[in-house]
């Protein structure tokens, strides 16, 4: 039978199939003819030789079954209806099928079709014998290996087998391509059949195609709305995706449908430059003939770059995370912002409106008021489609994504799907259930805004009184126009129509609620009158009685969910019934306000005048979508983009509109979303979820006018929340009680305030005389309080501009210039006194509030700084005892401001010398060895003198002590010492010590002053030594020496001057590096030693140095600030009691120190 | 004493005096004060160490350490020697412990880190035999402190009293300074080292 077909010629079918088909059935009769001979054969030696010939026993055996079944069902078939069954066996003539996996129908179903209809199917797969391969769900490795699974053999559906039934005709398996992608769990299967030598490639090609159609569909949103023209982008992301497919196809040409629609695209294209991009693409695809697939992706990767990817969008990957999000996908971000536009742009007639104010009160009381409520209708999504004039009456819905499982909310939908019950706040999933054909596009700020405006043209050209609601809602008054309101109100709908090819809605009456009302029941697109009396025009028009009478009070503004509630409780549904009420009644139950609201409002009484325009009195920005952070680095630096991207700019446009009057946000709000204990992601993707609210606030006691202040001050905020990071959700920045700075600067007692606004010059000289009256007031006494220099302020100013960034210009450029001018020293800060002037010890010691109020004002500064002295401790130390040294005998108001910053230890120690002279004459005239060594006052462990220690301690002490205590005196001893040091030395007398520059601290620093200091010197020993120093990261001394010891012992012959002033530098900073470390670190002075005792035999110098700084060392560490010392008093009566002691000694110990004839204990 | 004592201050100061004592019983055995056998092993802090065996001296030494425990709480304790004299009871040795508690230290100490770096002041002390002297017969020792302050205000609790001001002899020369062992961290810094009396010293302990 089956060689009967294979011999049949070829009818009706295609030519391709039908020519392969009759090459695989002459090969398959080829192969059967050796096989007859192996059937006997195999049925004698029953065991296989080998597998293979098991296999090909076995498959020759169900083809010989199925060749019987055929047989069968075709004699069946001939039965019921010969003529059929003769074109039916056609469809499937030579056509050999291998199903792989599940699918339906299934594979036995499959194989009856076959059966039936003069195919072939195989149940294993073989190269040569099929010829389709039949699937419905692919592995995700096949998918990729396409190639390798199917032998280039035409992957198809279980439909194609069924649809070319249907057809009765062999279907093309690329007709398809197009309808059937599916996705799987894993993948999308794909089938291409297209005969030429890239087919396969194209194949895989194609299913990238579609993946990433796919892909596109869920995330075209956020980037592609930025441009114009959305939905052509999308169609056109769309089609470029077809057109690869389709041009590759066509590459095998093949003529498809869809090619059209190629051309429909590249004639779309906007000239933009992602779009033309994609039509780059599609254009490539088209002359390119095989495209390879990593081009592919490099053109998807550059289009996917600047659209933040879906699946990883949030504040973690995308560090313009928060800029995009409020550029691109907010709607209520653009309303919000959008008034200040507004204003910026309809400025001059708004002030028109304000000035006319007064006229229009008079006017009220004479004349009947009209009022126009105009209104566009759905403007987000018929602003969009106004553009696709297809979509009309189509439902239509506006969100920032397309993706149909998508937890994204509508934000706006047209009336027709509106009928559908999709509202705006939906979730995209649910509308899609209400409304499964909805169309959802995203948004195009730029044509909202562009609508907007022209909108706003229109009345403003028709009326002077304008009142903008919103950037497509306003109150027109046209009370003082002589025309017929409602002829006005029709002739602003018309133009809107005609210019914005958007639809608006009107509604008239004498007051703004009535008009806002009457809209409501205009739209859409139309207009409505509602004359609160009957007039002889309107015998048919409802009159506001008794159009308030059945409307459901939900409907009033002003009145939310909770007031209805309420109110349902109370049995009213309508302003009829609320009417009922008394207006105490009402009171009673809402508060007077909304009470008197609701009594008016049910009665259409609204006392609001056109016009009257709120200044804005607070200002925020949050986001509660995306939020996620890794650490506190991150949440500083999003709440940086916070403030560009968000606040910032509202508050600069706010500021550009109102600029001079105002000044900002004494009350800053800071509101965080924390991710509740145990909650899980939550359900709308990268979505807040259950959050804890958390939130403070605090009353910034100055007007902040600029950014970085405002984010100090947020990121200290934050970190007084003290949550982990990870677990924010949301973040939210309200600036309230905006004030304007004409007020502060009249009103604040505040002694920043009034520091921080005097900006202008001009009041520069009554400031700084209330300025010192002011301090004292305050009592601050850390303010130095002095006479202002005149030209102080002028230079401030000057830097005000180069630091943008300081919020109190004055003091801050105080601190910098008196940085730039260290040398003109004694100038007295005006206003606050620069940071490095504080002594950061007493600053320490303050209560905590006061830090925190200077550290405000200061701008954080101060914190810093205390936290960095911390680590400076030593040092301060060291400089505190210094100051407490001339404390005594200098005047105390000009030490106390000492600090630990370094730069200015160095003058405090030189203001401080001037102190210190008489100190060191009135004891003992030690000139010579001041000059020799180093400074008493560098011996901040030891008292320099008598004076220091306590008279009284020292009056009581025994005499023996008291001489001790003398001996141990540096003063004295350190006369012994260098004498000592001088004996050992024979010093060339023509030696000059850099005296001057011994008073300054060698080791402060980093690197260590010396460092530059022997750099710059003229004596090559130094040199070296202080280029070792910088090479090595490790600035300790014994570890430099270490390095430098193998260069210094080579230089020998050198003149006595500079070997001494070598050795005098050494000794000088070894002697300091000893009053650095010992208190630390003995051991690293030791070591020092050491080595310098290890490698004194063979180097001079070092020798010397030695000798000169070792005794430094002794004193410094045998020395003791304290001269209490403490016995145990246990230990003398223990002297009392030795015999009770050695009874109660074990015996064997006992004996043994008996013999050895030692004292148990002391003496 | 209070164990539960919750200022880090005063944490730091519980661990500084126990390990005194410890290394005091460290010290004495070191240096062959008493015959071997009047100390036990014991392990502290995972290192081995002696403890004296004798009830007075072990009293000693412990009554001595753990008194100071409020002085050194309060910062007034600069340093604490042991010191080891001739018969004429001039110092011949002096084991220095010089400690700086940070007063204003503020954050949570952990005990086991303090312990952890003292630990390594009883290893070194094992090993320190070679830096020290040999002691002539008939020599004497003990315990001082050197206050920054008198203890006034506590002088009238009971274990204040038993430390009482005293006059040691001093050496007239800046000593010889071996140091065995320095720590700096945060709300502590210790440093071990000997003080052995100036080459130039003993003329006077001549005249």
């Amino acid at each position: 039978m089956g060689s009967n077909s294979s011999d049949r010629p070829s009818s009706s079918v295609s030519s391709f199939a039908s020519a392969a088909a009759s090459g695989g059935s002459l090969k398959r009769s080829r192969n059967r003819t050796p096989q007859n001979p192996l059937r006997s054969t195999t049925k004698r030696k029953s065991p296989f030789a080998d597998f293979g010939s098991y296999m090909a026993e076995k498959n020759r055996k169900l083809g010989a079954q199925f060749r019987a079944d055929a047989a069968s069902v075709s004699s069946l078939g001939s039965d019921g209806a010969p003529v059929d069954s003769e074109e039916d066996k056609g469809v499937f003539r030579g056509v050999s099928i291998f199903v792989d996996g599940f699918t339906i129908p299934s594979s036995q179903e499959l194989r009856g079709y076959m059966l039936r209809h003069g195919g072939r199917f195989e149940n294993y797969f073989s190269r040569d014998t099929v010829t389709h391969i039949i699937c419905s769900n692919l592995p995700n490795s096949k998918m990729r290996n396409l190639r390798a699974f199917s032998h280039g053999l035409p992957v198809v559906r279980p439909e194609w087998v069924l649809h070319s039934l249907a057809a009765n005709r062999l279907l093309s398996c690329l007709s398809k391509l197009q309808q059937d992608h599916v996705i799987g769990k894993q993948a999308i299967a794909c089938f291409v059949e297209v005969p030429s030598l890239c087919k396969l490639a194209c194949s895989s090609w194609v299913n990238i195609c579609e993946w990433r159609a796919q892909q596109m569909d869920t995330l075209w949103a956020p980037y592609q709305l930025v441009h114009g023209a959305c939905k052509q982008q999308k169609l056109s992301t769309y089609f470029r995706h077809q057109s690869i497919s389709t041009s590759s196809d066509a590459k095998g040409s093949i003529n498809h449908d869809e090619e059209i629609k190629v051309g429909q695209n590249h004639s779309v294209v906007p000239t933009d430059g992602q779009t033309s991009e994609c039509g780059g693409i599609s254009i490539q695809v088209g002359d390119v003939a095989c495209l390879k697939s990593e081009e592919f992706s490099q053109a998807r990767d550059a289009n996917q770059e600047p659209s933040a990817s879906d699946m990883v969008h949030s504040t973690l990957t995308d560090p313009n995370f928060v800029e995009n999000y409020f550029k691109v996908n907010s709607r209520l971000h653009f309303i919000g912002t959008w008034r200040n536009r507004y204003r910026q742009r309809f400025s001059k007639l708004l002030t028109g409106v304000k000035s006319s104010n007064e006229n229009l009160k008079c006017h009220s009381t004479k004349q009947k008021t009209a009022i126009i409520h105009i209104d566009m209708d759905c403007f987000f999504v018929s602003v969009i489609i106004r553009n696709f004039p297809d979509l009309v009456h189509k439902p239509v819905a506006v969100c920032h994504s397309d993706n149909p499982r998508g937890t994204a909310e509508i934000s706006s939908a047209n009336y027709v799907a509106r009928n559908f019950g999709v509202k705006a706040g939906i979730f995209v999933r649910d509308a899609k259930v209400c409304c499964p054909n909805l169309v959802i596009l995203p948004y195009d700020f730029e044509a909202y805004q562009e609508v907007a405006e022209q909108f706003y043209n229109i009345l403003h050209k028709h009326c002077s009184k304008v009142q903008a609601l919103s950037c497509d809602e306003a109150f027109l008054d046209v009370t003082e126009c002589d025309v017929d309101p409602e002829d006005i109100a029709l002739a602003i709908r018309k133009e809107i129509a005609e210019t914005t090819r958007c639809t608006a809605s009107a509604g008239i009456a004498e007051n703004l609620l009535l008009a806002r009302l009457a809209t409501r029941s205009a739209k859409p697109n139309g207009q409505r009158f509602l004359p609160s009396e009957k007039v002889e025009l309107h015998i048919d028009a409802l009159v506001v009685e008794d159009y308030l009478n059945d409307l459901p009070v939900m409907e009033l503004p002003g009145i939310g969910y909770a007031t209805h509630e309420k109110l349902k409780k109370r049995q009213i549904q309508t302003c009829g019934q609320m009417r009922m009420t008394q207006k105490e009644g009402l009171q009673k139950d809402f508060g007077e306000k909304i009470g008197d609201m609701l009594w008016n409002y049910c009665r259409g009484i609204d006392n609001r005048n056109v016009g009257e325009v709120q200044e804005a009195k607070s200002i925020g920005a949050e986001v509660n979508w995306g939020i996620r952070f890794n650490d506190m680095t991150d949440v500083g630096f999003e709440l940086e983009l916070y403030y560009t991207s968000t606040g910032y700019s509202e508050c600069k446009a706010l500021i550009s509109v109102i600029s001079k009057c105002y000044a900002w946000m004494p009350l800053t709000h800071l509101q965080v979303k924390k991710r509740k204990q145990g909650a899980a992601e939550p359900l709308k993707f990268m979505g807040c979820g259950d959050c804890q609210n958390m939130s403070r606030s605090i009353t910034v006691p100055i007007a902040i006018d600029n950014e970085a202040a405002l984010l100090r001050i947020a990121k200290k905020f934050l970190s007084s929340f003290h949550i982990d990071v990870k677990e924010v959700r949301g973040i939210g920045l309200h600036l309230t009680k905006l004030e304007s700075a004409k007020i502060t600067r009249k009103g604040r007692e505040n002694i920043a305030v009034w520091l921080s606004s005097p900006m202008h010059a001009t009041r520069s000289k009554c400031k700084q005389i209330s300025q010192s009256d002011k301090q004292c007031d305050n009592g601050d006494f850390l303010f130095s309080s002095g006479p202002p220099e005149s030209g102080d302020l002028d230079s401030s100013h000057k830097l005000d501009q180069d630091k943008p960034t300081l919020l109190f210009q004055d003091a801050g450029s105080n601190c910098s210039s008196i940085k730039g001018a260290d040398c003109v020293r004694p100038i007295r800060s005006s206003v606050l006194p620069p940071l490095q002037d504080l002594d950061i010890d007493v600053v320490r010691n303050l209560p905590t509030e006061i830090i925190l109020e200077m550290d405000v004002l200061y701008k954080g500064e101060l914190s810093d700084l205390i936290s960095k002295s911390k680590g400076n401790n030593c040092l301060t130390h060291v400089c505190s005892s210094t100051v407490s040294l001339i404390d005594a005998s200098t005047n105390s108001a000009d030490a106390g401001i000492s600090d630990a910053h370094i730069d200015s230890v160095k003058l405090g120690l030189d203001s401080k010398d001037k102190g210190k002279m008489p100190i060191c004459e009135n004891v003992e005239s030690i000139s010579y060895v001041d000059q020799v060594t180093m400074e008493p006052k560098l011996f901040d462990l030891m008292p320099a003198s008598l004076s220091q220690a306590d008279a009284s301690v020292f009056e009581q002490m025994p005499e023996d002590v008291k001489a001790d205590v003398h001996g141990l005196l540096p003063l004295h001893r350190e006369l012994k010492v260098s004498k000592d040091f001088y004996t050992c030395f024979d010093f060339p007398s023509c030696v000059q010590f850099p005296d001057p520059h011994l008073k300054t601290h060698l080791w402060s620093g980093d690197p260590p002053w010396w460092v530059e200091k022997f750099n710059t010197s003229k004596n090559i020993l130094l040199n070296v030594i202080s280029r070792h120093a910088k090479s090595s990261k490790d600035i300790r001394l014994s570890s430099i020496l270490q390095s430098v010891a193998p260069f210094l012992l080579p230089v020998c012959e050198l003149s006595n001057e500079v070997y001494a002033e070598a050795i005098c530098w050494l000794h000088e900073l070894l002697a300091q590096y000893i009053v650095l470390k010992i208190g630390s670190d003995i051991e690293e002075i030791y070591n020092c030693f050491c080595f310098l005792k290890r490698i004194s035999p063979s180097s001079k110098i070092l020798l010397l140095v030695y000798n000169s700084a070792l005794p430094l060392f002794q004193v410094s560490a045998w020395n003791f600030d304290v001269l209490f010392i403490l016995t145990f008093l246990m230990f003398s009566c223990l002297l009392g009691s030795i015999k009770v002691f050695s009874v109660m000694f074990g015996l064997s110990v006992l004996i043994g120190i008996w013999k050895n004839g030692k004292h148990v204990f002391l003496l | 004493m209070d164990r539960k004592n919750t200022s880090p201050q005063g944490e730091t100061a519980r661990v500084l005096t126990e390990f005194l004592e410890v290394a005091v019983n460290c010290i004495v055995f070191l240096k062959g004060f008493y015959p071997p056998a009047a100390f036990e092993r014991r392990r502290y802090m995972n290192v081995v160490v002696q403890k004296a065996r004798h009830p007075q001296l072990a009293d000693y030494i412990h009554s001595a350490t753990s008194n100071l425990l409020p002085f050194v709480q309060k910062g007034l304790v600069e340093r604490v020697n042991v010191t080891f004299y001739d018969k004429e009871h001039i110092p011949l040795e002096k084991f220095v412990f010089k400690i700086d508690v940070n007063q204003s230290y503020n954050s949570k100490v952990e005990e086991s880190d303090i312990g952890f770096a003292l630990r390594a002041f009883l290893i070194k002390l094992t090993v320190a035999k070679p830096a020290t002297k040999p002691l002539p017969p008939s020599s004497g020792w003990e315990i001082t402190a050197y206050f920054r302050a008198l203890p006034q205000g506590s002088s009238k609790e009971k274990e204040a009293q038993l430390w009482i001001p005293t006059d040691t002899k001093q050496w007239l020369q800046p000593p010889d300074i071996t140091p065995i062992k320095s720590m700096s961290s945060q709300p502590l810094k210790v440093q071990l080292y000997l003080e052995h009396p100036n080459p130039c010293e003993p003329k006077k302990l001549e005249e």
